[in-house]
């Protein structure tokens, strides 16, 4: 992995497309193509919107440092909180036929990425790890 | 985003553009939720100028077309981009909600 693009935006949620617009715009540099853009777009926000909601349970003054990279092999995503402790063991959507408000978030972003894993050595707050492997490389 | 609502045939028609996210569901859940309080028989929604929607987005039109279903109204949507119906597609939500072309369909519906 190299030529890493971090950033940093407060915990707020109009600062979600922010995220997006930086997302769309590493993952154009790394030359992924668009269909798959706009489904990292929207992994990531709900990642994000997660860490709002969940981690900072709404506490907008909190931290969010997203930082792209990418190989030969794969593109990935580490986002740092230090919002409360996620329990990844709890973390399922909605089934499909389950027709509510809420749940998608965590289909969206499965949807795409081919690791999804919390880092259970980090302290204080989450680091969520996301990658993405490119055709034939799984 | 954006939201407004326009008058076509006599029907209130919900306009949205823009993005739809966590930061802006809130305002669209505030118009929505006042119309469906009144008790319209039946709401049409144009997505031709959304440009994106998540979770939180969806979350809220699945409310309204809970609340709109316990007494009988129509929730319509028409118009979706092509990347707003593949992630209602991949949510089996296209079968939920009522899906028309144009606001033309909708009506003859």
């Amino acid at each position: 992995m190299k030529d890493a693009i971090v950033i940093t935006v407060p915990s707020h949620p109009k600062f979600l497309s922010v995220v997006r617009a930086v997302t769309v715009t590493a993952v154009r540099l790394y030359e992924i193509d668009d269909t798959t853009a706009e489904e990292i777009k929207l992994a990531i926000d709900e990642a994000c919107t997660n860490i709002i909601k969940h981690a900072y349970r709404g506490d907008t003054s909190g931290k969010i440092v997203l930082k792209y990279s990418a190989g030969r092999e794969a593109f990935k995503v580490v986002i740092d909180d230090n919002g409360l402790k996620a329990r990844p063991e709890s973390i399922r959507g909605r089934s499909f036929d389950d027709v509510r408000p809420g749940g998608l978030g965590i289909h969206f972003i499965k949807r795409v990425f081919d690791i999804y894993k919390f880092d259970a050595k980090k302290k204080r707050g989450n680091r969520l790890t996301l990658i993405k492997y490119f055709e034939g490389e799984k | 985003m954006n939201i407004t609502v326009a008058v076509y045939r006599g029907k209130k028609v919900v306009e949205l553009s823009g993005d739809i996210d966590m930061y802006s569901s809130p305002e669209l859940r505030e118009h929505l939720m006042a119309l469906i309080r009144r008790k319209v028989p039946s709401l049409p929604v144009n997505f031709g100028n959304v440009s994106y929607i998540d979770s939180s987005g969806i979350a809220t039109f699945v409310e309204g077309l809970k609340c709109m279903k316990s007494y009988g109204g129509r929730l319509q949507f028409f118009g979706i981009p092509e990347g707003i119906m593949e992630i209602l597609r991949f949510s089996k939500l296209d079968r939920v909600f009522e899906i028309y072309g144009n606001i033309e369909d909708v009506f003859d519906s």
